[in-house]
């Protein structure tokens, strides 16, 4: 085991140890020193330890367990004298280690003025839990008064938090407004107000000369004269890196320890990190890219390939209540441009500084909620080009707000059905959470809640979000558009269990993002709420694909094919003549189709109410070649004629046709009738798809022949004809009670599954049930669209408009 | 975090309620939720009872428009006297939830008074800038009440100061060390502990700062949570998180977010969520759904310019 001697136990180092660890455990022999006599803890989180609002315990990083349990030998307390790289070994106070690898993480030490007075007791820099314990105990003085040198992150993060333990506190910074090297004057501004109102005194362009007391801090001398009494002089005006012992060492130093992008010094067994490194002319004092270092450096040390590169930094201040956020580069200049937002009574200011058309800077005070965005976006070197009007506005301006998503399933009253295969009420899961239940698995195994079909599935975990906060992880989930969150099964699910009956309620009850949906919520969202409130909800055409709403199927000229039905594939030589007619009159293309059906292409949609009258005239109505609903029953020729035969396969199919057309479905659906095990209606690949046997009907659901072929899975096996017809009437039913719009019958059986689907079919009342709800929806919508259509009024619709363009050029 | 200071039974709030303005008139508060542990008696009651305006000691709250502090009800305008003599609580502290002009509800806490529970409820009042003891109420530790009523905290200064100064609530972890003097020796004698400071926004601009001052052996609450919700900080999608927090069964519950997103919940999501999307505060028990596993859970929430601003929680 190779023997790495780590001198330093600050930020980087612990990062880099830890990641060396997971990367490469037990490679290391580690032995770590730190002239502090404690470990590891997150220095940056001092200033909420001096103000009282964290406490020292909370901000250990790694305890004594911690070095134990990982075998690191601590020499905490103990400062290194001195390296040998000759001999590879670090002299430390008590004693030398021998390294085969050696890591630097000697940090920096604060700048201190060197006035006259810098050394009195009472003076002190900012930097370690003694810095931070003499200052909560000069505070811990009645009438105390604190002088802070320097108006930068960390002096300003002390003067907070001395007020916060009761001292009077100015102070001085020599510039003219605070933090000028993260904000710009406007923001310094705001920040200096903010800083006044808690009772701390600013004195902008303060110089000191001097610090003067009888044996400790009593006063500080300001260049105008100016003298402050001072119990403790707290100096914080910025940081050198700790190299003396790099230097001593011989390694190659610049205004820092040099490390190439591996983290490694002139010496090929030295490396560093930290505060203490310069990297391609550059040194560090905020932690993000010490964090960076820390990754690279355990990396190169377990043989990995990485390189350490600069990224851009962003400062926030942690002042209780003071909010400001600023990143990348916001000094003006020629080809750049400013976005200012201002709300005064707020106390808001918002810059952004753009050049060649990407954010290179942006200071917040005030409102910081976009902070990360805005840095995301300088980061990435977004091109903004496109979102520039609304930029300052953030994220939320670039899109619409999203809505409570939990809201809809929050407002639930206790007795709403949210599983509606078991009937599980909202109070009964919430009841199981109560009960100790506090994930999917065990609401099923209680309640049965989404144990059967699945489809609640989502409404269930909204519950337990609700009841659980956070601590309940919701699974993503796809929602149905940009205008919600909601998946299609929840809204399907909250239509019913909150009688949403209109589209305008649904927009409103489940927090929809947009006015009024869009192209793809919209058709949803019609066919959701007239399956499930056929006599309630009028369907709406205008939530209609243009073949739907049009009641014909447009092709690639623009024209449309016209198609009536033929019911079961039977036709006669009436009808034969009234298409051979209207294919004449109107100069269509004849054409048989797969599903026995013969289709007219190339009307012209100012005809098409002519074409359907005159259809009509002879008995026919529309064949719904273009509905998401039923589509054809394709039958063989059955016993009456075929010597295999073994049922009447026309007239199931015709029966069935007869009963199942003009329903809405979630999308089309396509029937098959053989009249034997042969199969030449090819009932096998049909979303239902009945074989006649001798002994009944085999009725098999889920075949498709598209993109996907399927073989259909058998359902059941019936006896006589009305049951045939009743299983297949209550599985349409219970499709379009339960499927996501646009999912075929197989692709809702996969997720649902066939068994469920059985067991609830096989229920005699249940499947009663379903019929009952079809044919109440079908007492609505089982009409001939070409019917109505035909008529003179909804003709006008599909006259083309007058051709304005050309008059206006006239 | 020691876990073994966890096995205390005794804690210094007995009872905690949320009145709410009836649905139908407004014109009165009836119980929205409530925290009773045992004192079933005091519960029954408290179910029967409703407050008009300037009545009882939730109506004063609302009609005065300021948190109040009740110490010993015999005599009083406290209408649960009898009951609550009879489940031996002897003080009550009303916090009114104020969204502008607007009482959303209004939050009661009652204490039981006896020589070993130690505690501090206090309201302060900003006078010219400073804050000035109010009323308190302190159980056992005499020696505090006596300082803190000999104390004054300018804006800026100590939990009530600093609270009043930044618009928001705070949480002190030691008030033994460094909590402003001589208060802070008391408070340390006491063995007070955390302190857990908000503001109280009422109409027409009062400065009110509640501080809960929590000992080790008769906790306020073992969990304390601050809550962001300003759209300043969470953005215009109406959300809470986590800012800062302690417990004593999980430890810090901040996050360094230059690491760690903080813990974030939307309207709904959970208790907080719940206070989040109503405006008005929970008291929530037997809810095997708290964090922590904890028994009860109060969540406040702040209002400040049109939205809710922060949540405070404290958990037993």
């Amino acid at each position: 085991m190779q023997k790495l001697v780590v001198i330093g136990a600050g930020m980087a180092t612990g990062r880099a140890l830890e990641h060396l660890l997971d990367t490469a455990p037990g490679a290391y022999d580690i032995t770590l020193f730190n002239a502090e006599p404690r470990g590891n803890y997150n220095r940056i989180m001092l200033s909420p330890v001096l103000s009282g609002e964290k406490s020292y315990e909370e901000i250990v990083t790694h305890d004594a367990d911690w070095y134990e349990e990982n075998g690191i030998t601590c020499r905490f307390g103990e400062k290194v004298v001195s390296i040998d790289r000759e001999r590879k070994v670090v002299v430390g106070e008590q004693g030398e280690v021998a390294y085969d690898k050696l890591i630097f993480g000697t940090g920096s030490s604060p700048f201190i003025i060197p006035v006259p007075g810098h050394d009195l007791p009472g003076v002190v820099a900012y930097r370690d839990l003694e810095d931070t314990n003499a200052m909560i105990e000069a505070a811990g003085k009645p009438g105390a008064r604190a002088v802070v040198i320097g108006g930068g992150l960390l002096g300003l993060e002390a003067a907070a938090g001395l007020r916060l333990r009761g001292m009077e506190v100015t102070v001085l910074h020599l510039m003219g407004h605070l933090m000028e090297r993260q904000l710009d004057e406007a923001a310094g501004y705001l920040l200096k107000k903010d800083l006044e109102s808690r009772g701390i005194e600013v004195r902008l362009e303060a110089a000191t000369n001097e610090i003067s007391g009888d044996g400790k801090v009593e006063r500080v001398l300001l260049e105008d004269g100016t003298v402050l009494d001072a119990d403790i002089v707290v100096m914080s005006v910025g940081i050198r890196p700790a190299i003396g012992l790099a230097k001593d060492a011989g390694l190659d130093c610049g205004r820092a320890l040099k490390v190439d992008a591996q983290m490694q010094t002139s010496d090929p067994d030295i490396y560093a990190l930290g505060e203490c490194v310069e990297f391609d002319g550059n040194v560090f004092g905020l932690v993000a890219p010490l964090y960076d270092q820390a990754k690279v450096l355990a990396k190169t040390l377990a043989g990995e390939a990485d390189a350490f590169v600069m990224k851009q930094l962003s400062t926030k201040l942690k002042v209780t209540g003071c909010d400001l956020f600023s990143a990348g580069d916001f000094a003006g200049g020629e080809g750049r441009e400013d976005i200012v937002y201002r709300d005064p009574a707020r106390g808001i200011y918002k810059r952004l500084v753009i050049e060649d058309d990407q954010l290179i800077g942006a200071v917040m005070y005030g409102d910081t909620a976009d902070g990360n965005w805005f840095f995301g976006l300088i980061k990435d070197g977004t091109d903004i080009s496109e979102m520039r009007e609304t930029l300052i506005f953030g994220p939320a301006y670039q899109g619409g707000a999203a809505a409570d998503p939990l809201s809809a399933v929050a407002a639930l009253p206790p007795d709403a059905e949210i599983c509606g295969c078991n009937g599980v009420c909202k109070g009964d899961i919430t009841a199981a959470i109560e009960g100790g239940a506090t994930d999917l698995g065990a609401i099923r195994a209680q309640t049965k809640a989404s144990a059967s079909c699945g489809t609640c599935t989502g409404l269930v975990e909204q519950v337990l979000s609700v009841a659980l906060g956070d601590d309940f992880v919701m699974p993503t989930a796809q929602p149905v558009c940009g205008c919600t969150d909601l998946t299609h099964e929840d809204v399907r699910r909250l239509i019913k269990a909150r009688e949403l009956k209109s589209q305008p309620a649904v927009w409103q009850e489940l927090g929809w993002t947009t006015p009024n949906g869009c192209h793809v919520c919209r058709p949803a969202v019609n066919f959701y709420l007239l399956a499930d409130w056929p006599l309630e909800y009028r369907d709406d055409p205008q939530s209609r694909f243009v073949n739907e709403r049009n009641h014909a199927n447009i092709q690639k000229d623009g024209t449309y094919s016209v198609m009536p039905r033929m019911w079961g594939g039977m036709t006669d030589a009436n009808e034969l003549r009234a298409i051979a007619d209207a294919a004449d009159k109107y100069g269509a293309t004849v054409k048989v189709t797969g599903g026995q059906r013969i289709d007219l292409l190339g009307v012209k949609k100012e005809d098409l109410p002519a074409i359907w009258a005159d259809l009509n005239g002879a008995g026919m109505v529309s064949g719904h070649a273009y509905t998401k609903g039923l589509r054809t029953v394709k039958t063989c020729v059955g016993k009456d004629w075929c010597r295999f035969g073994t049922q009447d396969s026309t007239g199931l199919g015709i029966a069935l046709e007869k009963r199942l057309w003009g329903s809405w479905t979630p999308h089309k659906v396509k029937l098959g009738v053989s009249g034997c095990p042969r199969n030449c209606a090819e009932a096998t690949c049909k979303d239902i798809g009945i074989v006649c046997v001798d002994s009944g009907y085999q009725i098999g659901v889920g075949g498709a022949a598209g993109m996907d072929v399927k073989e259909v899975e058998r359902l059941v096996d019936v006896k006589t004809e009305e049951e045939a017809i009743e299983w297949v009437v209550a599985f349409v039913q219970l499709y379009r009670e339960h499927a996501k719009y646009l999912d075929r019958a197989y692709k809702w059986l996969g997720k649902v599954g066939l068994e469920w689907v059985q067991e609830v079919l096989a229920d005699d009342a249940e499947r009663a049930a379903l019929v009952e709800r079809f044919d109440l929806s079908q007492s609505v919508y089982q009409t001939d669209p070409w019917a109505e259509r035909a008529e003179p009024e909804a003709a006008r619709r599909f006259q083309p408009l007058a051709d304005l363009t050309l008059e206006a050029a006239e | 975090m020691d876990t073994a200071i966890d096995s205390v039974t005794d804690t210094f709030i007995q009872v905690s309620e949320v009145w709410v303005p009836d649905t139908e008139t407004g014109e009165t508060l009836v119980l929205a939720e409530g925290s009773y542990g045992e004192l079933a008696g005091f519960e029954a009651a408290s179910r029967r009872e409703s407050f008009a305006k300037g009545e009882g000691l939730p109506g004063k709250a609302w009609a005065e428009a300021r948190p109040v502090v009740l110490k010993g009800f015999d005599g009083s305008y406290f209408k649960r006297t009898e009951a609550a003599r009879e489940a031996g609580l002897t003080a009550a502290v009303a916090v009114p939830v104020f969204d502008g002009d607007t009482l959303n509800a209004v939050l009661v806490v009652l204490c039981g008074d006896d020589d070993t529970r130690t505690g501090a409820i206090e309201v302060w009042a900003d006078t010219d800038g400073l804050l000035m003891l109010d009323d308190g109420y302190y159980g056992a530790a005499k020696h505090f009440e006596w300082v803190s009523q000999h104390t004054h905290f300018p804006r800026g200064q100590g939990l009530p100061g600093g609270v009043r100064a930044s618009h928001t609530p705070m949480l002190m972890r030691d008030l033994g060390s460094g909590y402003r003097f001589i208060r802070a020796d008391s408070a340390g004698k006491a063995g007070l502990t955390t302190g857990l400071g908000l503001p109280v926004p009422v109409p027409g601009g009062a400065g009110y700062v509640l501080t809960l001052l929590s000992a080790r052996g008769t906790p306020i609450a073992r969990r304390f949570e601050l809550w962001d919700a300003r759209s300043v900080k969470v953005g215009r999608d109406r959300a809470a998180v986590l800012a800062d927090g302690v417990c004593q069964r999980e430890g810090p519950l901040w996050t360094d977010d230059t690491q760690e997103p903080p813990r974030r919940v939307a309207p709904w999501q959970g208790q907080i969520g719940k206070v989040l999307a109503t405006g008005v505060p929970v008291v929530t028990s037997g809810n095997p759904g708290l964090s922590a596993g904890y028994e009860t859970m109060v969540a406040l929430p702040i209002h400040d310019d049109g939205e809710i601003a922060h949540i405070v929680a404290w958990y037993c």
